[in-house]
């Protein structure tokens, strides 16, 4: 294709690197705000992430002995560039810069790679702490990527049948058919898989009921144990980033097909209710339960979350 | 072109890590009763990390004692670049009740380099937030004269 | 999980509990132990409070200089345990407690409270006690 000068203004920009970073850590500070009213506190200021962030650049970077230089300062930032890329792809105010026909595969390996850079990490650091979390962070992945994959296929499916009679795998043209046929979450069909979506969210970005590899208190930070000053800030800002990946890819997959005609006020909406599901899949499940045990999480997602979905995705084929 | 701005942002978020070093527990509890929601310090943007390089400011409670000695050297030294020492209560400024027993070595300031000591056996919460803030802005001024 | 997702979501909606210390201003309550006030004038020289000190915190020191003996008593804020012992034992009341709980310093010096009176000899007169806390009467001459 072409090289069109509207490119760099997409990937820089909006929405890129500046947007997604704003709308992340705006995320994560509206998050620590709700809980804490929820806690009935005060709480921090709504832009606190953006001064953690300017703080953590302004610190030493120390790379302990046993570590290996270049994987350990690499790892954060392989993992928030395949973030920005996920950001590309991922329709948002009805506008997909980069398209193609099989977007989801694509996106459940980038997905991927965040996770993959946060075990690389603790691997590089060489502390005990970071193997226990590394080992935590395998299970969590092994344990979400399977109802992740089932509702990716089921919303496939879906709106494969009505277009071609087969499957899709593109973004595209998951939104046309919510534009012709109103929005994914209207069908009852699709009802479980959005629920088995929303409970995904959490574990996918770590926060508290699922956060077994970054236990705070338990094993001293887990995987970013030994990291410091800026590869610290880029974790951080990945962590904050996913937030807003993944209630945008709910809002792509189930709440699409409705404009106002206008694109920014199209993504003022967007993000409103980005942040409503940040409030409900992130903060409440963050304010009113302990974490969970690898054990419990591993049979969580398997079993209940991925049955939601395997239900879904039985009732789409059998043409519900 | 950006140090204005990480100066100006090194005050709003410090974060705290707690060693006790022999301590009653006394001050522990106070130091955690100031993130509890009545007092709560978490609006002036402090946090409680599990590990030492994450940390900006190093509370440490209680008087060095001969087991603890090497330990706390290490994980001080670990914290990097700019950072605060606050000793927390009587007992790191003088030992307290404690001077003179065969386990004790001595203040915290015969082997670190204390910025700030909140007095008290224990200190108020209201005390220990004050001494949180001081830290805080000898903190931007340490960042401020830093390369 | 789901009674206290009933309470937090009502927390969400009312005020919080939180007092905004450094902004607004906390006063101790009645009878708190804080930093100690010494009236160097009622003194007497006896050191009951310093052997009964359990952290060793008071000291005291002498000088001579030409119109008498002016000693110096030292309280060590940074080693007081706040038991009120020294209160308790005084028998010319000239220790008291106040109610400043605020004793953050960056220097040592600041948190040592101390006063100085002229010790009572036979003969020498006592010059009228220096500008201290308070302002005291004359101390009689002790023949």
């Amino acid at each position: 294709m072409t090289f069109n000068p509207m490119y760099l203004f997409y990937i820089l920009v909006f929405p890129g690197f500046l947007f997604t970073s704003f709308a992340g850590l705006l995320l994560a500070g509206i998050d620590r705000k709700v809980l804490a009213h929820m806690q009935k506190r005060i709480g921090p200021p709504i832009t606190q992430p953006f001064y953690d962030f300017m703080k953590l650049m302004g610190k030493e970077t120390i790379v302990p002995d046993a570590a290996p230089k270049a994987v350990f300062l690499g790892a954060p930032v392989i993992g928030l560039i395949s973030l920005f890329v996920t950001a590309l792809l991922i329709p948002f105010a009805g506008l997909t810069p980069f398209y193609g026909i099989a977007d989801i595969i694509v996106l459940i390996y980038l997905l991927t790679i965040p996770a993959v850079a946060i075990i690389i990490g603790g691997a590089a650091s060489g502390s005990p702490f970071s193997g226990v979390g590394i080992s935590r962070e395998m299970v969590t992945i092994v344990s979400y990527e399977l109802p992740l994959i089932l509702v990716l296929l089921t919303v496939g499916k879906k709106a494969g049948m009505a277009l071609t009679g087969g499957m899709t795998f593109s973004l595209i043209d998951i939104s046309a058919y919510q534009a012709q046929n109103g929005m994914m979450i209207t069908h009852w069909a699709m009802i479980p898989a959005a629920i088995a979506f929303l409970l995904i969210i959490p574990g996918e970005v770590g926060t508290q009921p699922f956060d077994v590899a970054e236990a705070e208190t338990e094993i001293c930070e887990g995987t970013m144990a030994e990291y410091s000053g800026a590869p610290l800030a880029l974790f951080e800002l990945s962590h904050s980033v996913k937030m807003f990946i993944m209630t945008a890819l709910f809002t792509a997959l189930f709440l699409q097909g409705w404009t106002t005609g206008i694109v920014a006020l199209d993504a003022v909406i967007d993000l409103a209710i980005c942040i409503l599901l940040t409030i409900i899949t992130m903060t409440l499940p963050h304010a009113s339960a302990a974490r969970l045990k690898v054990e419990w999480l591993f049979r969580f997602y398997w079993q209940i979350v991925a049955g939601l979905a395997l239900i879904s995705l039985i009732l789409v084929w059998l043409g519900l | 072109m950006f140090k204005k701005l990480i100066d100006s942002c090194t005050e709003k978020s410090p974060w705290i890590y707690h060693i006790n070093s022999g301590s009653c527990n006394g001050c522990d509890i106070e130091l955690v009763a100031v993130l509890t929601p009545r007092y709560d310090a978490e609006r002036l943007g402090f946090k409680l990390v599990g590990t030492p390089r994450h940390a900006d400011i190093v509370v440490v409670s209680g008087p060095v004692t001969s087991q603890s000695r090497e330990r706390l050297i290490r994980t001080i030294e670990q914290v990097p670049d700019p950072k605060v020492v606050v000793s927390l209560g009587s007992c790191p400024r003088s030992c307290n009740v404690f001077k003179g027993s065969y386990s004790v070595e001595g203040p915290l300031d015969k082997f670190v380099k204390v910025d700030v000591s909140v007095a008290g056996c224990a200190p108020k919460p209201e005390a220990v937030i004050d001494g949180l803030y001081k830290a805080a802005q000898i903190l931007k001024e340490k960042r401020r004269n830093m390369k | 999980m789901l009674p206290f997702m009933k309470v937090a979501v009502k927390n969400l909606f009312s005020k919080s509990d939180c007092e905004k210390y450094p902004f607004v201003p906390k006063e101790a309550p009645a009878n708190y132990r804080g930093r100690i006030v010494f009236y160097p004038e009622k003194c007497i020289g006896c050191d009951i409070c310093e052997r009964v000190c359990s952290p060793q915190a008071i000291s005291t020191s002498e000088e001579q200089k030409e119109d008498g003996i002016y000693v110096t008593r030292t309280f060590h804020m940074g080693s007081c345990t706040f038991c009120q012992t020294c209160v308790d034992f005084c028998p010319k009341h000239a220790i008291e407690m106040s109610k400043d709980y605020d004793m953050v310093v960056t220097d040592e010096n600041d948190l040592k409270v101390s006063g100085t009176y002229q010790k009572k000899q036979r003969g020498i007169p006592v010059s009228a006690p220096k500008p201290a806390a308070k302002p005291a009467t004359e101390a009689p001459v002790k023949n």
